[in-house]
């Protein structure tokens, strides 16, 4: 028997900003919270997800109580964020989920975080449902507007028409309703692929004076792990240094590439450049610090967004396609060493406005760049 | 190497050979080019948009490796050649910079003269002096053709930084068009390896709309090639609206049709295209 656990974040479904003081929500890393309970983790969409819980109850040293489990889940993302959130258990996807929705009818105060509700499995689930609202079904305005003229107003009633008069009367999409109203949910879980991450760290001791130091031994971190990846033909999206300050705190600096890259030199290049453009930075704004070097403890580098370079091959068919991405990389370099606001690129919107400034939009370039258009 | 064997072959070795021959270095020749790529010394060329122009400069357009001046007074179509000059190199397979440091690029009137956005950088260096040496790096890169560097009416004097900048430009592969003031053409003009002097001749005009010029382009200077020949430019504006539909059945102007006074019109055909003397 399979039991599903589902999370619904409200204000995330919503669209409205996390709470005062969270900051931004991260939600892969509550996804990744979530591995740690079961290996089979959905990310419906935005706000929903969906954990296999089956048979985890003697896992978590008791007897099968899926509020207990429900309340494990909500406290490791709550780790993560503290949002209000809602859970659910149930048979299917579609029971879990509408468990999840019931669970805050069932309770009027939208801010009690721990809202939980659970379908019971077999028959159960459908006397359950027999007596809620059709308005519960995702169906579109039209469809609920002919159950209503069929005086159709609950699920029971729905459930308990032949398969064959819905589907004369309201197609397909009224016998995906009527097996949704029956619970009955054929789609099956479609466990994520948890973000693979490759990380390396050397630390000095004594600590190392100055980050230029340590260019050496970052480029041979960056070889190692490019090797790794390179006989496994990923190549990563995404590299974040982390430099260990002996008396300040670290300094972190990310770097998304502009393709898919096994370019070590590259990678420890830029990643460098940018490190010291940080450390210098720092000392500009705090200069209690002084203008001594920094003392390095270690150095921490961690690829990720892995993908399979080779899937990348337009610029293998258009050459202006394969020389802009390979152009992405001087652009990289360029924003390194004269800063961000040089490179954009632009498009028109209103080619016909009579201020040029209206005519066409300018976006800018380069991993500083916040993906802003220009005013 | 065979079909058989690329086919056996796993597809990043592929991939990776095909780098190495270039393949994935961009465009790699241009059209008309892979003769000169081959042969050590002779550098090849990116048209100008203008076949005249493309003439009179003896290389078929303007050099690779050449810091292009444009010796032309304000509104006598400078900024026209360049653009035409970068939709010529993008329709060939490149890709191009405009370096803005003037400020004034509007790349609505730059798309609709024929350049595509979707392959022009655009630069907004923070001075003069930022716009030069951003010019050198980029073209340093090897992955653009053609730069246009609009170093707009500034004084500030960059005969230095010039100086560096035509040296690095020799030794790469593309083009920049350089547009400024009066003072700046005139600390540029020794640095310069081609110029070009630009002189109005005549308004061209459909009924009561002025919508172009014609100039006349002189080869002052061209480091490669024998200078002094000279074409005869038709420039159209990009602001030209209400004709614009009518100008690519008059594109190529009857001189004797144009400069009758307006018998089509009277006829109450198509307004003719007419050459007004400057």
């Amino acid at each position: 028997m399979t039991r599903i656990l589902a999370l619904v974040w409200p204000t995330l479904r919503s669209g409205r900003d996390a709470p005062p003081g969270s900051g931004a929500v991260d939600v892969p890393a509550m996804l990744d919270r979530l591995d740690d309970l079961s290996p089979r983790v959905e990310a419906v969409d935005r706000g929903v997800a969906l954990v296999d819980v089956t048979g985890l109850g003697p896992a978590l040293g008791d007897t099968g109580d899926e509020r207990r489990i429900a309340a494990r889940a909500v406290a490791l993302v709550r780790e993560v964020a503290p949002l209000p959130v809602r859970a659910g258990t149930g048979e299917n996807r579609w029971l879990a989920v509408l468990a999840a929705r019931l669970a805050l009818a069932a309770r009027p105060d939208p801010a009690t975080p721990a809202a939980f509700g659970a379908i019971p499995a077999g028959p159960a689930a459908r006397r359950t449902l027999a007596v809620l609202s059709l308005d519960l079904l995702p169906a579109d305005p039209a469809t609920r507007g002919r159950f209503a003229l069929f005086g159709l107003t609950t699920m029971g009633e729905l459930a308990a028409l032949p398969r064959s008069a819905v589907g004369a009367q309201f197609g397909a999409e009224g016998e995906r309703l009527q097996a949704l109203a029956r619970g009955e949910d054929p789609r099956p879980l479609a466990p994520r692929r948890r973000p693979e991450r490759l990380t390396r760290r050397v630390g000095f001791e004594p600590p190392m004076e100055g980050i230029g130091g340590t260019a050496l031994l970052l480029r041979r971190c960056c070889a190692e792990l490019c090797d790794t990846l390179r006989a496994r033909h990923l190549a990563p999206g995404r590299a974040t240094l982390t430099c260990e300050l002996e008396d300040a705190p670290p300094l972190v600096t990310a770097l998304a590439f502009p393709e898919p890259a096994l370019e070590p030199d590259w990678i420890a290049r830029l990643l460098l450049g940018r490190l010291e453009a940080a450390a210098r930075s720092r000392r500009l704004h705090d200069p209690s610090d002084g203008d001594e070097e920094p003392r390095v403890a270690a150095i921490g580098l961690a690829l990720d967004r892995l993908s399979n370079p080779a899937a990348r091959q337009l610029g293998a068919f258009n050459v202006q396609a394969g020389r802009w991405e390979e152009l992405r990389w001087s652009v990289e370099r360029l924003t390194t060493r004269f800063g961000p606001g040089r490179l954009w690129r632009a498009t028109t919107e209103r080619p016909r406005a009579v201020l040029p400034e209206r005519r066409a939009r300018l976006t800018g370039l380069g991993h500083d760049a916040t993906g802003e258009e220009e005013p | 190497m065979t079909r058989s064997a690329i086919s056996s072959q796993p597809l990043p070795e592929l991939l990776e050979q095909l780098r190495a021959k270039g393949v994935r270095q961009g465009v790699g020749p241009m059209a008309g080019e892979t003769a000169e790529r081959a042969t050590p010394g002779v550098r090849g060329a990116i048209s100008s948009g203008f076949p005249a122009l493309d003439t009179a400069l003896r290389t078929d357009g303007w050099p690779r490796g050449a810091l292009a001046l444009l010796d032309a007074p304000r509104g006598t179509g400078a900024t026209s050649l360049v653009i035409r000059s970068l939709a010529a190199a993008q329709e060939a397979g490149g890709i191009v910079a405009w370096i803005d440091a003037a400020g004034c690029l509007d790349p609505a009137t730059v798309e609709r003269m024929g350049v595509n956005l979707e392959w022009l950088l655009v630069v907004r260096p923070a001075s003069v002096a930022e716009a030069v040496e951003l010019a050198g790096w980029i073209v340093r890169g090897g992955l653009v053709d053609a730069v246009a560097l609009d170093l707009g009416e500034s004084g500030a004097a960059l005969t230095g930084e010039l100086d560096r900048l035509g040296r690095l430009l020799a030794r790469g592969r593309a083009v920049t068009l350089l547009l400024a003031g009066e003072r700046l053409r005139s600390a540029a003009a020794p640095v310069a390896s081609v110029r070009i002097a630009l002189r109005r001749e005549a308004w061209l005009a459909v009924g009561r709309d002025l919508v172009g010029q014609r100039v006349r382009a002189t080869v002052t200077r061209h480091r490669w090639a024998l200078a002094g020949a000279d074409a005869t430019l038709d420039l159209w504006f990009g602001e030209g609206r209400r004709i614009d539909p009518l100008l690519p059945a008059l594109a190529v102007p009857d001189e004797t049709a144009g400069t009758a006074t307006g018998e089509a019109e009277e006829a109450g055909e198509r307004p003719a295209l007419r050459v007004l003397s400057a």
